[in-house]
């Protein structure tokens, strides 16, 4: 069976099996409740609510209890009913009215100076120079771009502007040029469907879309900003602990709104500046040469030369020996694709998750279980990982590849999301499995 | 007739008709019942009950979308509708059910009872408002055609740019959303200048407008609303129209478009578009816990100014929809603190139907149950509203299922609860029989049971973290119990509401086996002026036109204080009632030209989506309609005892003069 | 179009030998007066045009201001010289040949009145302000005439009726005119309808005006060809008086557009 290159292995190892054993920890059911915030805004948001409720709750209680409460108290009975008999005709009580129009008002007051003190606490952004991150929602994944050579903006891929970062560093957010011209620009990193962060500081980010608009949401670390093509939204979000978080884009966005969601994943700053150095790096051109599994790498990278690259990125080394680098025009049309881009796969097999976060890059699996593991491949050691828990999930991959829109509601005919490959045979499907993985 | 449009129309007598017959291409209809009639009548009261039915056929085609919405996502990842196919039905289940069932049922007891209880004859333009019906039918039925030729609108009811583009969605869903609703639309704005005229211009001697009952003054807010939002629903669709079908270019953000533009212009429609869809419903049980509290409402001039003052306010508060788009913390702070007190006049509305309640003696019949109902359901969503003003945790609230919690207790417990507690109240007055009360009964704790089954545990899910939208979600999401508990009790709600129409069916049948008892004109000793005519009303509303000198007027005519200012009853409102006696009063004609020109609009409007060919057709209809109409004399001149112009009586007329120019046979 | 539907030019007719308008109005209405008595004392009639003004107020504000908008983002782009926008502006086939060839638009592309615009920073450039005066003039002077139109008809004056409705409606004709050779003009300097949005913007709004110039030109025309026919009589007055009203509503939304759209730099 195929393993990972053993110097890759430890690596890869890092980040899932970091995530595995957080999913494990934090295997709660709910991982999108608000009532259980993480961040320190996610936090400040709750503990306004939770003074809240308790003012609602007496509200609710008199409202709704006197109405059931007068209903059952002065209710007259059918034979008890005497058309003559009227009750004391009271036509109203203006001193008692205003006093009702003046109560809620001033209830209302004392809980709109709070609301607007937090309105303002959540906007407060880093002083640069600390980390941002951009996020970009695209029909249906979100990437996220790094600020790596820290100069505190985004480039534009052309070079001949700057998309600004969140701090108004070098100029007005709103005088960006657009369309968002960043798909290839690799003065920054730009990793797709999972947002690493490091713990314990407050991350800024920069939000908007190439498409529609999209909403981005990790409800146990803040609230939720749209992503609005054309403008620049900041917003930003802080997790203590190390710990995986999970999202839902929360703007209606079309056919698979449904199917784009976010992952968090938190890491110690160590752990992260290590992530962040592997995931600049190049990746490498499988050798043709190299052992069976390297050549049915390189197979599946002739794979993706032909049918993936015309969307997908992989960025290599142009020196690498072991063959010629991918080249990339520089521009999608929306004829090809509406959003105008791909997902980023040069560190494919180093994120927990594809297809927009909806399905798990690894598996658990019990190695207990010998009929797992015999599907998995023979002695078990295939695709597991360090701790022999986790393994590539190369069957959905496959699934995935050879026919997106079942697996993930999507319109390629016109020109929204992957299309299938009917025509890639089993083997051809193993090869650029066997490629992805060398991805990390 | 107090028809006024226009102030002289007719021939003077001894003047050949004939001259006038080449006029209409026409002849002008007259069956006063069977088909033709109801396609060509010009009685408010008809058309009220036209609004009426066809918001409940929606209703059914709005329910069963809803009903398909629950199955789907009633287990996680469940497969019985497809992404695509889910998103068409809760966007045209959203559409539906806000244009095409709450509002007009709106329209549909602001058309019957306004006129009669202001004490006019008609409304002030009978073929205009014949028009407002058709047209709003016409876009109507367009919309819905489009599950057959466009598979429905996908862009969600409120259909965000830049989303709703021809790159995003290619199907032909969202023109017929476009060109449906901008039809329907002018219905709703031809009704608009024409209630709120009647409103204005057309009361009886004696009644002020503090004298009108709440229900009017909530219908003449709406009103107002309507008139002035329409048109900017009206403007975002023809942007988008322009851009879908004419290649414009106003929401493509590559050319430097704002996609905020469309999200403003729709809000600053969609914000007082949800306050006229609850005035109504707050208006009617305003008149239903008086009348079964037997006495006044408590602080007429509070209930009748925190309308106009929600009236105006929601104008002020739209962008509380946007508060996570990125407006900046200075906008969101001051919609916060606008949509703050936009709670006041509405808290003020509540406290006073509780003090309505105070002291009172209550008969808790179906109708005010159901009013009660509206009183403590809306307050949760009022609660719930509030809760979306404070915009840091609205960032948490919007676009989950806590938004859509809270939308439901006010437009479903709230609005909807308050149209059914209207429906048994003024039944006997519209079809002349009364709903059963036990199955009303049984109809209002259903639908409490079901109601607060389906949408209470969506405020759990929402807080929980479950976005809207969604048409699948995964059994890891722990969104489950939830869901399969709001699922149930989705059927118990629609076999609940489907028993409004049960009761109708049955009490009818029980009537009918009876011996068509007479109800008699005031079946539930009540206030107001529709009460003093026969039920089923007749067609011409009143013999005479009653004089007012009273809030509440005929109340006091049935109770008298004495001396020591108790109400003692001196007469019962049979007693009081006008006998229903049509001589000498001349009704407006019947027309066929509202129905042709609503019906060329959509013929235009599918020429835009097809093929613009089509359109020619269609305008050329559309002008001949509207030239046959302008030509058409509003009254037939062919009808013998045919007059003409204005017979608003002077005060204290006793309808006498009718003589002068009705009965000249 | 509802505007028509609202005309009440539906009256049915007095008698041609009816010389005497007065006469006509005691004869039909008895005691009533010449306006039926209504709760406000205004005319259903004129109650219902101000209502319906007041909702096409709303229509024609939410245009301007997504005129405004659309023009200020427009020219913010073209200022910075963004690609898209310029490539938006060029023929289709032009903009194939230069992505053929592998270069972007910039503005030394464009139509001349373009670079002057970009140069300016405002759309003043492709404007003929004298001619748009000139026209917007002569849409005043037909509010004038419309003025002594129904000054005509209450006099029952009805040759001077028919000359001034006919100089009303043909002063509208001539501002309509004026409008759809500036929209040509324009289209041939390269300001397409959907190539920018303050084309797309500029079309639309002033098209939009134009459509309610001509729905009034209609009615106009409609009741000349009633007083022609002997139908439009001193006690119709008001059917010339909800007209006007609604000539000069619209002719005081294009003093509005004027100076916005066209004045203000």
């Amino acid at each position: 069976m195929r393993k990972f290159p053993k110097r890759r292995l430890a690596r890869t190892g890092l980040l899932v099996g970091a995530v595995a054993v957080l999913l494990s920890a934090c295997a709660e059911d709910k991982p999108l409740n608000t009532f259980e915030p993480r961040g320190p805004k996610a936090e400040a948001i709750n503990n306004l609510a939770l003074w809240i409720w308790p003012i609602m709750g007496v509200v609710f209680v008199l409202v709704v209890g006197g109405g059931i409460g007068l209903a059952i108290k002065n209710r007259v009975k059918p034979e008890d009913y005497d058309p003559d008999d009227l009750p004391e005709q009271v036509h109203g009580n203006p001193k008692l009215e205003w006093t009702w129009t003046a109560v809620p008002a001033l209830i209302l007051l004392a809980i709109t100076i709070p609301t607007i003190v937090l309105i303002w606490d959540l906007e407060e952004k880093n002083e640069p120079g600390e980390l941002d991150v951009m996020v970009i929602g695209n029909q249906w994944w979100w990437e996220y771009r790094y600020d790596i050579d820290g100069d505190g903006f985004f480039e534009d891929a052309d070079g001949d502007g700057e998309i600004y970062g969140p701090n108004g560093e070098g100029g007005d957010l709103d005088d960006v040029e657009w369309p968002l011209d960043i798909a290839l620009d690799d003065d920054d990193l730009a990793v797709p469907n999972q947002l690493v962060i490091p713990t314990g500081e407050q991350i800024d980010l920069v939000i908007t879309s190439r498409d529609v608009i999209h909403s981005f949401w990790i409800p146990r670390l803040n609230g939720k900003r749209d992503a609005v093509p054309g403008r620049m939204n900041t917003w930003s979000i802080e997790s203590p602990d190390v710990g995986e978080y999970t999202g839902w884009c929360t703007e209606f966005c079309g056919l698979s709104h449904a199917g784009m969601r976010m992952s968090v994943v938190a890491l110690e700053p160590d752990d992260f500046a290590q992530w962040l150095a592997d995931q600049s790096e190049p990746a490498d051109i499988p050798s043709a040469t190299g052992g069976e599994e390297e050549a049915l790498a390189a197979n599946g990278r002739a794979l993706f030369q032909a049918l993936c690259a015309s969307c997908h990125i992989v960025n290599e080394d142009p020196n690498d020996p072991d063959g010629v680098a991918f080249t990339y025009a520089k521009d999608f049309t929306a004829d090809e694709l509406a959003s105008g881009a791909a997902p980023d796969l040069t560190n494919f097999a180093s994120r927990a998750v594809f297809a927009g976060a909806t399905y798990s890059q690894y598996v658990e699996v019990d190695p207990d279980d010998d009929n797992l593991l015999e599907e998995v491949g023979g002695d078990g050691e295939g695709y597991l990982d360090l701790d022999g828990s986790l393994r590539f999930n190369d069957a959905a991959l496959k699934r995935w590849i050879k026919d997106a829109p079942s697996q993930k509601a999507m319109d390629p005919d016109n020109s929204l999301g992957m299309p299938a490959f009917p025509q890639l045979s089993e083997q051809d499907l193993e090869a650029l499995v066997a490629y992805l993985a060398t991805l990390d | 007739m107090a028809i006024i449009e226009n102030e002289t129309l007719a021939l003077p007598s001894g003047d050949d008709p004939a001259v006038e017959r080449p006029l209409g291409v026409f002849t002008r209809p007259r069956n006063q019942t069977g088909l033709k009639n109801w396609l060509t009548t010009v009685d408010h009261k008809k058309i009220g009950i036209m609004y009426g039915s066809a918001a409940m056929f929606f209703l059914l085609i709005g329910g069963l979308a809803a009903l398909l919405i629950r199955i789907q996502l009633a287990t996680p990842n469940n497969t019985f509708l497809s992404a695509d196919a889910y998103n068409r039905i809760f966007t045209m289940h959203g559409t539906v059910m806000v244009f095409l069932v709450v509002m007009p049922i709106g329209a549909a007891f602001a058309n019957y009872l306004m006129p009669l209880q202001v004490g006019a004859r008609d409304v002030a333009f009978p073929r205009i408002n014949a028009f407002s019906f058709w047209v709003f039918l016409a876009g109507g039925l367009m919309l819905n055609t489009s599950w057959f030729l466009g598979g429905g609108a996908d862009g969600g009811w409120f259909n965000y740019a830049p989303n709703n583009g021809i790159i995003y969605s290619p199907s032909t869903g969202i023109d017929f959303w476009n060109m449906g609703l901008m039809i329907a639309g002018i219905g709703s704005l031809t009704g608009a200048v024409n209630l709120i005229t009647t409103v204005l211009n057309m009361r009886a001697p004696g009644m002020t407008l503090m004298r009108m009952p709440v229900f009017v003054w909530m219908t003449l807010v709406t009103q107002f609303l309507l008139l002035f939002a329409i048109p900017v629903l009206t403007v975002a669709q023809v942007l988008l129209l322009m851009d879908r079908n004419f290649g414009a270019s106003f929401f493509d953000v590559k050319l430097g478009a704002d996609p905020l533009l469309w999200q403003h212009l729709f809000w600053i429609f969609g914000h007082p578009e949800v306050y006229l869809m609850i005035l109504p419903a707050f208006g009617i049980v305003s008149e239903v816990i008086p009348a079964f509290a037997r006495k006044p409402l408590f602080g007429y001039p509070f209930m009748v100014f925190s309308g106009i003052a929600i009236g105006f306010m929601g104008w002020g508060v739209w962008a509380h929809h946007m508060f996570v788009s990125g407006l900046g913390p200075l906008t969101v702070s001051g919609f916060a603190f606008a949509t703050m007190f936009i709670a006041v006049p509405t808290g003020v509305k509540v406290l006073n139907w509780l003090a309505t309640l105070w002291g009172g003696r209550l008969t808790l019949n179906t109708a005010m149950l159901f009013s009660i109902g509206l009183v403590t359901q809306f307050t949760i969503g009022g609660l719930s509203g509030v809760s979306h003003a404070i915009a840091p945790w609205d960032t948490q609230q919007t676009d989950t299922y806590y938004i859509v919690a809270h939308f439901h207790y006010v437009l479903f417990g709230g609005a909807l609860f308050g149209f059914i507690a209207g429906f048994y109240f003024w039944w006997p007055k519209v079809f002349g029989y009364k709903l059963n009360e036990a199955h009303g009964k049984f109809n209002f704790w259903g639908m409490v049971l079901g109601f607060n089954l389906t949408f209470g545990p969506m405020h759990i899910l929402g807080l929980q973290g479950m976005p809207r939208r969604m048409y699948a979600y995964d059994d890891a999401m722990g969104f489950n119990t939830w869901n399969m508990v709001a699922t149930i009790g989705s059927f118990i709600l629609a076999i609940s509401t489907l028993w409004v129409l049960v009761n109708a069916f049955i009490s009818y049948n029980r009537w009918k086996a009876a011996g068509r008892p007479d109800p008699g004109p005031d079946p539930w000793d009540a206030r107001t002026l529709e009460w003093s005519v026969q039920s089923p009303t007749p067609e011409h509303n009143f013999d005479y036109t009653p004089v007012v000198t009273d809030l509440d007027d005929f109340w006091h005519r049935k109770f008298v204080e004495d001396e020591n200012h108790r109400l003692k009853r001196v007469a019962t409102g049979a007693e009081l009632a006008q006998p229903g006696n049509a001589e000498g009063v001349h009704l407006p004609a019947p027309s066929y030209w509202p129905i042709v020109l609503a019906f060329s609009l959509p013929v235009i409007g599918y020429g835009v989506i097809f093929t613009l060919w089509l359109t020619i057709p269609g305008i050329v209809l559309m002008m001949v309609a509207l030239f046959g109409w302008a030509l058409e004399p509003a009254d037939d001149p062919d009808v013998e005892g045919h007059h003409d112009g204005d017979d608003h009586e002077p005060e204290g007329s006793d309808g006498d003069d009718h003589e002068l120019v009705g009965a000249s046979s | 179009m509802t505007d028509l539907a609202d005309d009440p030019v539906d009256a049915a007719a007095e008698p041609d030998a009816m010389k005497e308008p007065q006469e006509v109005v005691a004869a039909e209405a008895g005691a009533h007066s010449e306006h039926p008595e209504t709760s406000l004392g205004l005319s259903n009639m004129k109650l219902a045009m101000w209502l319906f003004l007041g909702s096409e107020c709303l229509l024609f504000g939410a245009l301007i201001s997504t005129f405004l908008l659309s023009k200020a983002r427009f020219l913010s782009e073209l200022v910075v010289g963004n690609p898209d926008v310029i490539e938006g502006l060029l023929p289709a086939e032009q903009v194939q040949t230069m992505a053929d060839a592998g270069v972007r638009g910039t503005l030394s592309d464009l139509p001349y009145i373009f670079q002057e615009m970009a140069e300016v920073g405002s759309v003043e450039p492709i404007f003929d302000i004298p001619f748009t005066s000139f026209s917007s003039f002569v849409l005043l002077m037909s509010s004038l005439c419309m003025v002594l139109a129904h000054k005509a008809t209450v006099d029952g004056d009805y040759k001077n009726q028919r000359i001034w409705l006919g100089a009303t409606a043909l002063l509208g004709s001539i501002f309509v005119g004026g409008q759809i050779y500036e929209f040509t003009a324009f289209y041939r300097e390269g300001l397409t309808f959907g190539g920018s949005l303050f084309g797309s913007a500029f079309y639309t709004l002033t098209g939009f005006h134009g459509i309610h110039v001509t729905g009034g030109i209609l009615m106009l025309v409609s009741l000349l060809i009633l007083s022609f026919r002997g139908k439009l009589r001193s006690d119709r007055a008001e059917t010339v008086e909800l007209v006007g009203l609604y000539w000069h509503f619209v002719d005081i939304v294009w003093v509005l557009i004027f100076t916005i759209v066209y004045l203000i730099p």
